[in-house]
């Protein structure tokens, strides 16, 4: 055994570069599953972590009863605090609110949950002797508030953002005009201070909630129970049911984790196809794997089969094989440790930007890193079995033969199955009807069948297709490409799995891109259409309905619709079992100006709009999205019993419409059912369209220097939005670029290790093609066109490719997150994809042409 | 024909010594070799392995760089080039045959035959009648497209044959070009070299170790040791294989 690892080392440091560089890979393909893994974990432990801060030492929280749509009362205070087992029970309730200075610059700054941490100034009331015994509150200078007075604490943080000192006042907007309350302390960045980015200020819960009109209303009862209860789950439990049969229907009594499991499930989506990403770079790595070893098996034939001779078993051949690639796997997985926290960093920041500011947080564990390098190793070993097992079936005799030619016309049945593999994965996906809960598993198998498929059919296109690219090569590199070109052929199983890497990698640049333009354009017609409009007006708190009337006058604004906002609770029994979130968007709009300004889009096909429009104008009905129909399999003329402030209330659905908003269920009902089931008016958005003859920035001028100070509203052109939207979606999907331009680095790895053998194994012929008059540079141009044939078939193949898995990804987006979007086509994503492929290929060879031009032409001929 | 109006040495050296330097160890692989070969002239030259006839022949193809010394092509001192322009000279002005023949694998025997033209950035389809005549007189007319890996030993090394000839270079440098070969092979392939180098009034300097090889040529140089021992020239078109015969054994015993 010892004497097989021996040999196992010396075989690797007889070709240390391509160990390097296989080790390399294998490195790459860890750290994006290490980074992959570390960022999933990491955005959804900062965001149950922002829960839990709010949560504090709480073991129960008491929330609004998911049977009513109301806040907690008061009153139900005394009752939980009387219950044995409650130590404390600290009741507080949470504004959304803002500075009054800041109100008339305020944009509304989005992110894929909707609107970003921070935005808004998060007002706590709480009472300021008990909270500080629940929640973690450290106090850097100053003191708490006295119950009853108008104080605050905020953090240093936002105090220093805003050169707000003890002392001062901090003037914030309400329902009625401001209110003034007094800085007396200032939180270090801990515990409390962390939520909502720091954006928040605790003052004691009478004064905010006399200020918003919410007088004996809480969001929320945090209790805290002796630690012999809480370290017992089921004492906790039980002393949870009998809280819960305390408060009967009046609140719902839970764990504080239990909202973190909300994000978590509205974040999935996003992950799972992170996830899909550090299985293609395992996959692609796993190619470079299998080349490596099965050129460096090919390349000892004779060395194997003179082992063989002097006594080594099969058994021992195979293992020596697989030590090596363990040992190669072992030294890039451990490398790839540090690599990957790095990417992890970048990737968590990169996600920061659309999912939510988290603060430093880096969830890591030990079992994390054992589980990358496991992924690295066993993807090592697998991918070195085949030829490992080949070295195994090498004869004693083969020894004595001359070197074994890898030029050899692929087995028809390779493509043959390639074709047939590709078929089978899209009938896997077109064919069969599968369970929303196992497309990710079944579209992902799919897509790698496909992509297996379509490697094997590149020994048929590296046979027959090769002529286009030799065109090509002619044309950029003359008689000399030409050559160049045409060696892809001499190895059809070696050029196979490098043209397969750079395909894989590319069709996922390509196919994510034209995803993103396919999503960005039905994104964009949707604003344009259901927002429509040309200026938003938009407060922090909401403003009064009669304000449109004010608008309308100004000169040039030709219609005004107002929109309010509300969340609202289903009754659970509306929706399918295991339902966790039920929160959802009530949009309220006057159908007449709504209509004079958008226009909604009905997806059901067979849906009259005018119908939809007057049965939702009768009243007792809704819209709702796409979206929201295909997540909580709803359809039209369904009804969805709403949790009103005056009990359930059933809504008949009137149309399903299209709309990309976010990951919660969206209603859209009309003012006069918001008034009648809601009790409530206002508009928290005014929509403007601009007359003919106006400009917007007229318009926007003249509502601000009436309104602006007075109203502290702010306004945004429907264009501005628009962008701001785009944008946001932009950047979700450029996180998948920087993976997906790190499996192209794996797969320009997989070129350089092709070439640098092509190299090494043609020395001779390099040196007589020398010996007759070709330069170094037209040596070194004969091996770039190599690459550059590598290059466009990976090309054609990744347009190909990229344009079919485009329409698969579009599916399943539409499957999964219930979107009604169509695949377009934009050259953009192929011309991108195609120059990546060019250039990293090109790139790739440089060393390896510089290598080929310094052949020693006497070394070279003297070769045998 | 023209070699009969054009004389004067295309190949001449003077002092040429080279030495390799293995770690501590240096070995002379030649030594003060003066030595001149007339245009349309086949020299053949023997030795011992390590005699330094493959060095030799490398030198004057400017493959490689003498240590002192120098070698004139055609009346240019090769020191005096370039890397690019040695190239170029071997391209327009010298055709290489090498015992393992060094045909591409993916080029068919045509295609092999308009190698150089094709380095030189010609069209090869401009050539086609030259390659075409090339392959006649090598007599593997009807065998055009058949590729290096369905031709025999012997039909391969005349593909490199006709490929030495195809720019019509002044110098055709052999290299055992017979070593890889059966004795029947090997004959038609001496044949066929004696009588290019007649056709095309071509210079040719073959190294060999086989003093059958030997015979074909106008004039054997032996070497021993890095230096030019002896020399003999034909006698009626040949010289005889025992005179040879004897000087090789004298010189490895």
């Amino acid at each position: 055994m010892r004497a097989l690892w021996f040999i196992a080392l010396r075989n690797l440091s007889s070709r240390k570069f391509r160990a390097l560089l296989t080790a390399f890979g294998v490195l790459l393909g860890v750290s994006v599953v290490l980074a992959i893994q570390v960022t999933n974990q990491t955005t959804i432990d900062s965001l149950r972590r922002v829960f839990d801060r709010a949560a504090g030492q709480a073991s129960l929280l008491v929330i609004p009863s998911s049977q009513k749509n109301d806040n907690l009362k008061q009153s139900l205070l005394p009752t939980v605090q009387s219950v044995k087992g409650v130590s404390i029970a600290a009741p507080s309730i949470r504004v959304n609110t803002l500075p009054a200075d800041e109100a008339t610059n305020w944009q509304i700054n989005l992110n894929l949950n909707g609107v970003a941490a921070g935005n808004f100034f998060l007002l706590y009331g709480v009472d300021p002797i008990l909270d500080p015994q629940v929640r973690v509150y450290v106090l850097a200078e100053g003191r708490m508030p006295q119950a009853g007075r108008y104080e605050i604490v905020l953090t240093r943080k936002y105090a220093e953002d805003k050169k707000l000192r003890i002392g001062n006042w901090l003037i914030l907007l309400t329902p009625n005009g401001t209110i003034r309350l007094k800085i007396t302390g200032l939180l270090a960045a801990e515990g409390v201070a962390l939520i909502n980015d720091s954006a928040v200020g605790f003052a004691p819960l009478k004064v905010v909630q006399d200020a918003f009109d919410l007088q004996d209303q809480l969001d929320e009862i945090a209790i805290r129970v002796p630690e012999s209860i809480s370290s017992k789950p089921a004492l906790l439990e039980n002393l949870k049911q009998t809280l819960q049969g305390r408060v009967g229907k009046n609140g719902d009594v839970v764990y504080p984790d239990s909202r973190g499991a909300v994000v978590s499930q509205m974040l999935a989506t996003y992950q799972l196809g992170l996830s899909f990403f550090s299985i293609i770079a395992i996959f692609v790595g796993s190619f470079l794997v299998y080349n490596t070893f099965s050129m460096t098996v090919t390349e000892r034939i004779r060395e194997i089969g003179m082992l063989r001779a002097i006594g080594m078993s099969r058994k021992q051949v195979l293992a020596t094989v697989l030590m090596e690639a363990f040992i190669v796997a072992l030294f890039g997985s451990l490398a790839g440790i540090p690599v990957g926290l790095l990417l992890a960093r970048g990737l968590i920041r990169m996600t920061d930007a659309v999912i939510t500011p988290s603060e430093e947080i880096f969830s890591v564990s030990a079992l994390t890193f054992l589980e990358a390098i496991a992924v690295g190793i066993g993807v090592a070993l697998i991918s070195a079995l085949q030829p490992a097992m080949r070295a195994a079936k090498i004869s004693p005799l083969d020894a004595l033969r001359v070197r074994a030619h890898s030029d050899s016309k692929p087995a028809k049945m390779i493509w043959i199955g390639g074709f047939f593999l590709i078929a089978f994965g899209y009938f896997i996906i077109y064919g069969t009807d599968w369970p929303e809960s196992w497309m990710f598993t079944i579209g992902s198998t799919a897509v790698l069948t496909i992509f297996l498929g379509a490697t094997l059919t590149v020994t048929l296109a590296v046979q027959y297709l090769e002529v286009l690219p030799r065109h090509l090569a002619a044309k950029l590199y003359g008689n000399e490409g030409r050559l160049g070109s045409a060696n892809v052929r001499r190895s059809v199983g070696r050029t196979t799995l490098t043209v397969a890497s750079l395909m894989v990698s590319l069709t996922m640049i390509i196919s994510i891109n034209s995803v993103a333009t396919s999503f960005k354009k039905d994104m964009g017609a949707w604003i344009d259409s259901a927002l429509g409009g040309d200026l938003y007006v938009r407060s922090a708190i909401t403003m009064r309905q009669s304000f449109g009337n004010q608008l309308k006058s100004v000169p040039g604004v030709a219609t005004v619709t107002p929109t309010r906002v509300l969340e609202v609770r289903i009754a659970p029994e509306s929706l399918p079992k295991n339902t966790l979130q039920n929160e959802f968007y009530l949009y309220a709009i006057e159908p007449d100006t709504f209509r004079q300004i958008a226009d909604l889009q009905f997806t059901d096909k067979q849906a009259d709009a005018e119908a939809s429009w007057a049965r939702l104008k009768r009243g007792s009905a809704v819209f709702i999205s796409n979206v929201t129909a295909d997540r909580y399999q709803l359809s039209r003329g369904d009804s969805i019993t709403i949790l009103t402030p005056r009990g359930k209330h059933s809504f008949t659905i009137a149309g399903v419409v299209l709309d990309f908003t976010g990951q919660r269920g969206v209603l859209y009902t009309t003012y006069q059912d918001l008034q009648t089931y809601f009790g409530e008016s206002g508009a928290d958005r005014f929509t403007l369209k601009v007359a003919a003859g106006y400009s917007v920035d007229q318009v926007a001028e003249e509502i601000e220097s009436r309104y602006q100070k007075r109203r502290h509203i702010s306004l945004q052109s429907t264009q501005e939005f628009k962008q701001s939207v785009l944008d946001l979606v932009s950047s979700a999907f450029r996180l998948f670029d920087v993976l997906g331009l790190i499996g192209i680095f794996i797969g320009a790895l997989g070129v350089v290790n092709t070439l640098t053998m092509n190299v090494i194994e043609r020395q001779r012929e390099i040196g007589a093609l020398r010996s007759m008059g070709m330069t170094r540079l037209q040596v070194m141009r004969m091996i770039l066109a190599e690459a550059l044939a590598h290059g466009s078939m990976g090309g054609i193949y990744g347009l190909l490719f990229g344009f079919l898995i485009a329409q698969v990804m579009i599916l399943a987006m539409n499957l999964m997150i219930g979107y009604n979007l169509s695949y377009k086509f934009s050259f953009q994503p192929f011309l991108v994809g195609l120059a990546i492929a060019f250039l990293v290929a090109q790139i790739a060879a440089l060393g390896p042409a510089r290598r080929a031009a310094q052949v020693n032409i006497i070394e070279a001929i003297k070769h045998e | 024909m023209a070699c009969e109006t054009e004389n004067g040495a295309v190949l001449r050296t003077e002092n040429l010594t080279k030495i390799y330097r293995m770690g501590e160890v240096e070995v002379v692989a030649l030594q003060d070799v003066n030595f001149a070969v007339q245009r349309g002239e086949f020299v053949a030259i023997m030795g011992a392995s390590g005699s330094g006839k493959s060095t030799l022949l490398h030198l004057l193809g400017g493959l490689d760089t003498p240590t002192k010394g120098e070698v004139y092509f055609d009346g240019q001192a090769l020191s005096k080039l370039n890397d690019d322009q040695i190239t170029l000279l071997r391209r327009q002005k010298i055709g290489f045959i090498f015992q393992f023949y060094n045909l591409l694998p993916t080029l068919n025997a045509t295609e092999n035959v308009a190698l150089p033209l094709m380095i030189d950035g010609k069209q090869a389809f401009h050539y086609q009648d030259k390659v075409n005549e090339l392959l006649h007189l090598v007599k593997l007319g009807g065998r055009e497209t058949h590729r290096p890996d369905q031709l025999s030993g012997g039909q391969q090394q005349r593909v490199a044959i006709a490929r030495a000839f195809v720019n019509q270079p002044q110098v055709v440098l052999a290299d055992e070009p017979t070593g890889n070969l059966d004795s029947r092979s090997g004959k038609a392939i001496l044949e066929l070299l004696q009588q290019v180098c007649k056709d095309y009034c071509t210079t040719i300097v073959m190294v060999t170790h086989d003093p059958k090889a030997a015979s074909y040529a106008d004039r054997v140089v032996f070497l021993k040791d890095g230096e030019i021992v002896n020399e003999i020239a034909s006698q009626n078109g040949s010289v005889p294989i025992d005179q040879i015969m004897t000087i090789m054994a004298a010189l490895e015993s």
